[in-house]
């Protein structure tokens, strides 16, 4: 209630108009009333009403923050962040080793950065994630929506088809072996056609499009409450070309990181960019990084780094806040991303009755 | 759409006229503030400012498709969807052929037959669809000068030698592929952005930029200091502007 009259959110005129007039804290503001105000700064009566209105709802914030309720603010211990964690689900690669090195998939609530070569596999596994987003629970995956913003227009749609049959099929086989009702309830919504109508598709032509499309994702989010994967293909491709102003760049990379924390955490959903690879010149080599600089490696919790030896591609954790740095070999097939051999697994029925959300990974011929 | 003017996007006058006193016309300046700076520049309160920079967004925002809306319409029109090269290995590995709608690059040393590549897609794309072309004119831009006339009217010949029976039909040929020499990079960038209305008045449905490689290789040296830049520059707008092309007429380049 202390609060000074410069800190609250109204407009500038306004508030010098308050300061001038010997208002200091919010507490005076709402003592006057909205007549009282309106003659002493000169200002109508619906204006001062409407600036009252604000004053009450920050203070409101204010209090809620200081008692320690939540909604307002984001506090909570970290027992209650443990098991929500536990709780959550991965989004799976279909890669049991590329989800291993990532501890169970690709997260939710936290920002991933795929960084590559051309030609190395990003957009491919962005559209394996898109598809695997959708996997219904009882197959082992969190059932959600896809929502995939194209700078770079290289989103093909039969290549989606491809990998949403592949998917389909795999998720059939699973059910023939386990023959469980629930299994072939979901397998009657999980077909191509549902899998494609969920993946909500932006073209983004420049940098602008990119900015105006994050600062209205959230509104969308609220609209579409079950996507759980936004997929941003190409953030550097509109920032590296025509801006002759890197102090620009910097600024709105580090606006748009805030936003897509923001939409992270309040939406539950995993953020996944791909970034492209630039040549940094060193005194005697010059070496492959990331692009957009340095401080935009400070904005994706998770970075994977794709690229070639001998023509085998391979992944590497380069940043994890939870996992240990370590490579592995992946091979892109018609079917989409998969391991380069099959796994070892021991299908045993008592696993899948201890952990649903585990289903046994099988490795289908090409 | 970046430089759509704030009037357009359903500001109210008299905020316009505030903001264009600080320079701030088009939707562009206006998302690349900062939500404090928009604050002091409107002399608005902070959640009006965020309800204009919403309404602003939405005016600049691209529009959404489903995946599944995309299929339809791409199984609408089968055929449209790629143009085949008439070579049978290639077209099963490209999955039909040259996609439409994006761009496709062919490298290889000097010698192993791009241009001769070019020109067949080029004689390709004036055949009827019935024949597996696309029934338009094609635009090249050559930057290398290796477009020889006779050797396209020799392939044409010797390819389709039933169709090209009649002069009348090989001076259709001739006449549907616009030649541009550009021997620069700044000639080859302002050709590529002059091409929108030319591909609608000529009726393109093929776009070839014979090389890209040498104009830049010729003047940009990577070994002096700020050329890098300015290559990349210009190699990166030249190819925004060639996707938004093929995007948006849906045809290869």
């Amino acid at each position: 209630m202390q609060r000074a009259v410069g800190s609250l959110p109204l407009a500038p005129a306004l508030r010098a108009r308050l300061v001038a007039a010997g208002f200091q804290t919010a507490q005076e503001l709402l003592e006057t009333g909205p007549c009282g105000l309106s003659r002493e700064i000169g200002i109508s009566k619906e204006e001062a009403l409407e600036a009252l209105q604000v004053v009450r709802q920050e203070c409101h914030g204010d209090a809620a923050r200081t008692a320690g309720g939540s909604g307002a603010t984001r506090k909570c211990t970290a027992l209650e962040l443990l098991e929500e964690e536990q709780a959550q689900g991965f989004i799976i690669t279909f890669c049991s080793a590329l989800d291993n090195i990532l501890g169970g998939g690709v997260q939710l609530s936290k920002i991933t950065e795929i960084c590559g070569a051309p030609g190395v596999g990003k957009t491919q596994l962005c559209m394996q994630l898109a598809v695997d987003v959708q996997i219904p629970e009882c197959f082992g995956g969190i059932a959600g929506e896809a929502v995939f913003i194209d700078t770079e227009g290289s989103f093909m749609v039969d290549r989606v088809v491809d990998i949403a049959t592949a998917c389909v099929q795999h998720c059939q086989l699973i059910a023939e072996a386990h023959q469980e009702e629930d299994h072939l309830k979901a397998l009657e919504t999980f077909s191509l056609k549902s899998i494609l109508s969920h993946i909500y598709y932006f073209r983004c032509c420049d940098y602008i499009e990119l900015l105006a499309q994050v600062y209205l994702l959230p509104e969308f989010l609220s609209e579409h409450s079950k996507v759980r994967l936004v997929v941003i293909d190409g953030i550097a491709f509109p920032f590296r070309h025509d801006f002759e102003d890197l102090s620009l760049r910097t600024r709105l990379l580090n606006g748009l990181a805030q936003q897509l924390i923001i939409i992270a955490n309040d939406h539950k959903s995993a953020v996944v960019l791909t970034n492209q690879m630039t040549t940094r010149f060193g005194q005697s080599q010059s070496t492959l990084v990331p692009a957009l600089g340095e401080s935009w490696g400070h904005a994706a919790t998770v970075r994977l780094i794709f690229h070639w030896d001998n023509s085998q591609r391979f992944a590497t954790l380069y940043k994890s806040p939870s996992q240990k740095e370590s490579t592995i070999p992946y091979r892109i097939t018609s079917h989409g991303f998969r391991d380069v051999q099959p796994p070892a697994v021991i299908e045993n029925a008592e696993d899948t009755e201890l952990n649903p959300r585990k289903r046994p990974r099988r490795e289908e011929e090409k | 759409m970046a430089a759509k003017k704030l009037r357009r996007a359903g500001l109210s006058e008299e905020l316009c006229e505030r903001l264009s006193r600080h320079q701030i016309t088009t939707c562009q300046d206006f998302l690349c503030l900062s939500l404090l700076e928009l604050v002091k520049v409107t002399g608005q309160s902070y959640y009006n400012v965020q309800k204009l920079l919403r309404k602003v967004s939405r005016a600049c925002a691209p529009k959404m498709q489903t995946a599944y809306e995309m299929k339809l319409r791409k199984s609408v029109s089968p055929s449209s969807a790629f143009l085949s090269t008439t070579l049978h290995g290639l077209d099963k590995v490209l999955h039909g052929g040259v996609p439409c709608g994006s761009l496709t690059e062919i490298t290889g040393p000097p010698g192993c037959g791009k241009t001769q590549f070019c020109i067949m897609m080029s004689v390709l794309t004036t055949l009827p669809v019935s024949m597996g072309g696309l029934d338009a004119a094609a635009i090249y831009v050559d930057t290398e000068s290796a477009f020889s006339a006779e050797r396209l009217i020799e392939i044409a010949g010797n390819r389709f030698p039933t169709y090209f029976d009649s002069d009348e039909k090989l001076l259709y040929l001739t006449s549907s592929i616009h030649l541009y020499r550009e021997l620069t990079c700044g000639s080859v960038l302002k050709r590529i952005m002059s091409l929108e209305e030319e591909i609608i008045s000529k009726k393109v449905k093929l776009i070839i930029i014979d090389s890209v490689a040498s104009v830049v290789r010729k003047e940009f040296d990577v070994k002096l200091q700020g050329n890098l830049a300015e290559r990349s520059n210009f190699l990166a707008r030249g190819a925004s502007v060639l996707k938004y092309l093929a995007e948006e007429f849906s045809i290869p380049v």
